[in-house]
């Protein structure tokens, strides 16, 4: 059987999500992450979206599209240690199907305490990777490097 | 729970495409080889652990001012 044409979407699809941070969201299908399998703790949970705090912000927030009100804060781990590595990535970049480095992004998920931000940290442990081409995500977790899940993203109130 | 009684150089086999073989027993330490492939996630439990819970303690953001975390953030770049 042909595909009828006029049942083809000519429009990219869109999904409308009511999220508990930003309302009703409208998200086109060329904007969703995909975490297959999910963060760990969250497996059944894999579509996301990135989200801008704003043009003076380093943060992002990921939101999910399958649990509106499950979302994290998350920047880019040069922010927090300029020098940060992730080692040798070739089985994630096989799985990710990583064509070029450059569609590559690093992002560290932040744990900000309720009512003390100046205390956040930052999952240097439990970098996401996100490959920007075919928007295919994954928490890698680098067992053996000296990074900490809880690396102090402010210094401490003196 | 299944208990199983494996001798140095024995498996056991997980589904399909999983394999878990008894490499060495040194007194209490036993080196365990895991073959899996690649989108199998396999850690340490403890790490495994570590990591779930932080990432449940940083799912738990709710009512956040992140604009005044921004805030904080510059100052502290300034």
């Amino acid at each position: 059987m042909t595909p009828d044409p006029q049942k083809t979407p000519a429009e990219p699809v869109s999904v409308t999500i009511a999220t508990k941070n930003f309302g009703d969201i409208v998200v086109r299908e060329d904007q969703i992450i995909t975490f297959s399998p999910g963060l760990l703790g969250f497996s059944e949970f894999h579509r996301y979206v990135l989200i801008e705090h704003g043009q003076e912000s380093p943060f992002l927030w990921l939101q999910s599209l399958d649990k509106p009100d499950l979302a994290f804060v998350v920047m880019d781990p040069a922010f927090v240690l300029p020098d940060y590595k992730i080692g040798p990535i070739n089985g994630v970049q096989k799985e990710l199907e990583v064509k070029s480095l450059q569609d590559l992004k690093v992002l560290v998920i932040l744990t900000i305490p309720p009512g003390c931000p100046q205390d956040m940290t930052a999952n240097l442990m439990g970098p996401l990777l996100i490959n920007l081409a075919n928007r295919r995500g994954k928490q890698l977790v680098l067992e053996s490097s000296p990074y900490s899940h809880k690396h102090r993203v402010l210094p401490a109130k003196g | 729970m299944l208990i199983l009684t494996r001798k140095i150089g024995e498996g056991i086999i997980l589904g399909d495409d999983i394999r878990i073989s008894i490499m060495e027993i040194r007194g209490k330490q036993i080196r365990i080889g895991i073959e899996a492939p690649q989108n199998v996630v396999v850690l340490r439990e403890e790490i495994y652990q570590r990591i779930q819970e932080e990432n449940l303690r940083a799912a738990g953001v709710r009512d956040v001012d992140l604009t005044e975390i921004a805030k904080i953030w510059k100052q502290k770049k300034d």
